[in-house]
């Protein structure tokens, strides 16, 4: 019975069954789609890497490891002249330096030594190979040389790249260019001005000078020292239309590749430093500056000039006696007259002198593109020093002024600013004198070289319509004035067009009694021996030589032909 | 089915980001290739116009003149330098000169 009370349970697991395969189907579709998106995650994850990788990755542009980059300490900009010619270069070189510990057989290290560099000291090198660890052997080395030294495969021998700043025109842009120091900082002309700009910028510099030109006027001004035996020179070439200076030379020079100290004081920069009375160079100005206010004409006369004035109880005379009393204004710029100058100076008067000076940039240091520039000597103005002034004596200025003022007079009045950098853009052209000035006064300089009466007929070289004025001052000292000269000569050419100025200086010229000088009035006579130590015997005959070697390459390169 | 579709757009943006950039890559290669060319070009022209302009500068001119030219290498006067003037119909040889004195 107890059986009858025991229970049937029937349980149905088919359900169950059907639940769980249900499950495990549910389990199996999610673990695909999972498996999908943990593949794609993956590849997702590796790109985005690489991505990333990639996005910051540096171009090897940008981490050039070129020496020969603004990144490098000792980069430095090349400087060209205005043809695209090498004045100063940024060059890699090596140095080749040798590792004494290194070296496993002194006596054939140093016979193969003697094979490639036969002229060296070997006695130096055997003495550093035991006292030293390290010293260089040959610095800049040839390419030939570098070649044979790297096949002797000595560990010793340790190549060094370098770069280095040369100067491949040595003494002939001293004075323009300058010099650096060790540590790749200028000291001294546009190495200087420039600094930074060279230090950062990738491409060249360009000048205005001519490398051709510069190298003519230095040789003949180099020729001229000897003959005249002076203490020193300068020359600038300036276009009187822009202010370009195509060539600015001063004597003695130095070699920047040598990067010696330069503490000779003979060594300063005649052109743009040395601050010197030039004497009648000034005469120019005054009859200029009359012009200018319409005082006088060319044909006003002078009559009865005395032959000598006293001004504070200095006489002021005639250099040359057979100047007459009667002369016309232009006759006085012509024969250089002292007194006649002074007495268009008066005219003028004391403010309307200074003002005209002072804007044809005489008065004032001017700006310039090197830091070598002289500041002009101040003085008290009065009347003794407008009549000194008159003739160019008690004032000083630059050679450099001297060519701007010159150049303003001659080109029309236009304002103008020397410069020796090439500049892409045209300055405007501001008007500060009369247009008159220039039509006035460039006959007169003319007469000055082609007329008997005029002191420059040694510069009338045939073709080029010279004129100028001579200047021959005596140096100041304290308290006077001593025999040593300061002979100038500012000429200007071709004064129907003018083109050019060109500034010579001679710093203490002497007389030379072998030299001959031949006329250039059409006689061909030739004249043994200096008579005189004047600017008229000395720089002008400078002059017409540098004109005679410079005038075809300005005549074909820098005129316009019609 | 759109979230599926998003999802593979933005993968297929990544993996075509990637493969252009891959190919970027290789043009800024040979880019860097042609430009060290040209560096090393550059360098080889300036140092070989250096020389030239050493060997052709005015001192040397003077130079070779003593020694080699002694009768042929001549400084030319402004005087023997003249100028075709082809305006004209019928061509015309003046004297060169630089300005216009009567």
């Amino acid at each position: 019975m107890k059986n009858r009370n025991s229970k049937i349970i029937l349980e149905d697991h088919q359900d169950a069954f059907l639940y769980k395969k249900s499950k495990s189907n549910l389990d199996l579709s999610f673990n695909r789609v999972s498996f999908i998106f943990f593949i794609f995650f993956i590849i997702f994850f590796i790109y985005s890497i690489h991505l990333i990788h990639l996005g910051s990755r540096k171009s090897k542009n940008e981490i050039n490891e070129n020496m020969n980059n603004p990144m490098n300490n000792l980069y430095r900009a090349d400087i060209l002249d205005r043809n695209g010619k090498f004045l100063s270069k940024t060059i890699s070189s090596v140095d080749i330096g040798i590792s004494t510990q290194k070296v496993i057989d002194k006596k054939k290290l140093i016979i193969n030594l003697k094979y490639i560099f036969p002229n060296k000291d070997y006695k130096k090198i055997e003495s550093y190979l035991i006292n030293r660890k390290f010293f260089y052997l040959e610095k800049m080395i040839s390419d030939e040389n570098y070649e044979k030294i790297m096949k002797l495969g000595d560990k010793s021998i340790q190549p060094e790249e370098k770069l280095t700043r040369i100067y491949p025109e040595k003494n002939l842009f001293s004075h323009i260019i300058g010099q650096i120091d060790n540590d790749n900082n200028g000291i001294s002309g546009l190495e200087k001005s420039l600094d930074n700009e060279l230090k950062n910028l990738q491409e060249p510099i360009k000048l205005t000078v001519d490398k051709d030109i510069q190298f003519l006027i230095r040789n003949e001004l180099l020729k001229f020292n000897r003959i005249f035996k002076t203490k020193g020179s300068a020359a600038i070439l300036m276009d009187v239309n822009n202010g370009d200076i195509l060539s600015l030379v001063s004597l003695p020079d130095f070699d920047p590749n040598k990067r010696e100290t330069i503490s000779d004081i003979n060594l300063i920069n005649r052109a743009t430093k040395g601050v010197y009375e030039f004497g009648s160079v000034f005469k120019t100005f005054t009859l200029a500056a009359a012009f200018d206010e319409k005082i006088i004409e060319p044909q006003t006369e002078y009559n009865d000039l005395p032959k000598s004035l006293t001004c504070a109880g200095f006489p002021i005379r005639e250099y040359d006696d057979k100047i007459p009393s009667d002369l016309t204004a232009e006759q006085i710029l012509i024969r250089s007259g002292n007194i006649g100058s002074v007495r268009i100076g008066q005219q003028i008067g004391e403010e309307k002198f200074r003002l005209f000076l002072s804007k044809i940039g005489i008065l004032e240091k001017i700006n310039f593109d090197i830091e070598e520039v002289g500041k002009p000597i101040k003085f008290n103005w009065g009347k003794c020093p407008l009549a000194t002034v008159s003739f160019g004596h008690g004032i000083t200025t630059t050679l450099l002024q001297l060519a701007k003022a010159y150049a303003i007079i001659v080109n029309g009045g236009h304002q103008i600013n020397p410069t020796i950098i090439k500049k892409s853009q045209k300055e405007k052209k501001e008007k500060i004198l009369d247009q008159e000035v220039s039509e006035k006064i460039l006959p007169i300089l003319r007469k000055i070289v082609n007329s008997k009466e005029g002191t420059a007929s040694l510069a009338n070289v045939n073709g080029y319509e010279i004129g100028g004025k001579t200047g021959t001052a005596q140096k100041s000292t304290t308290g006077g004035y001593s025999k040593k000269k300061i002979n100038s000569f500012i000429s200007v050419f071709p004064t129907s067009s003018p083109k050019f100025v060109l500034a010579v200086m001679l710093d203490e010229p002497n007389t030379n009694q072998d030299y001959v000088y031949h006329y250039r009035d059409g006689s061909n006579i030739k004249y043994k021996g200096t008579p005189y130590n004047t600017a008229g015997w000395t720089t002008v005959e400078t002059t017409g030589q540098i004109v005679e070697k410079i005038g075809p390459i300005l005549a074909t390169k820098y005129s316009e032909i019609n | 089915m759109r979230k599926f579709l998003v999802i593979f757009l933005i993968v297929f943006l990544i993996l075509s980001t990637a493969l252009i950039k891959n190919s970027t890559k290789r043009t800024d290669d040979e880019i860097f290739t042609i430009k060290e060319n040209i560096r090393v070009l550059k360098n080889d022209f300036e140092n070989i116009k250096l020389e030239y302009e050493f060997l052709s500068s005015t001192e040397k001119l003077l130079e070779f003149q003593n020694l080699y030219f002694d009768d042929e290498l001549v400084k030319k006067d402004i005087n023997e330098i003249k100028i075709i003037d082809q305006n004209t119909k019928k061509l015309q040889i003046n004297n060169l000169i630089l300005g216009n004195e009567k």
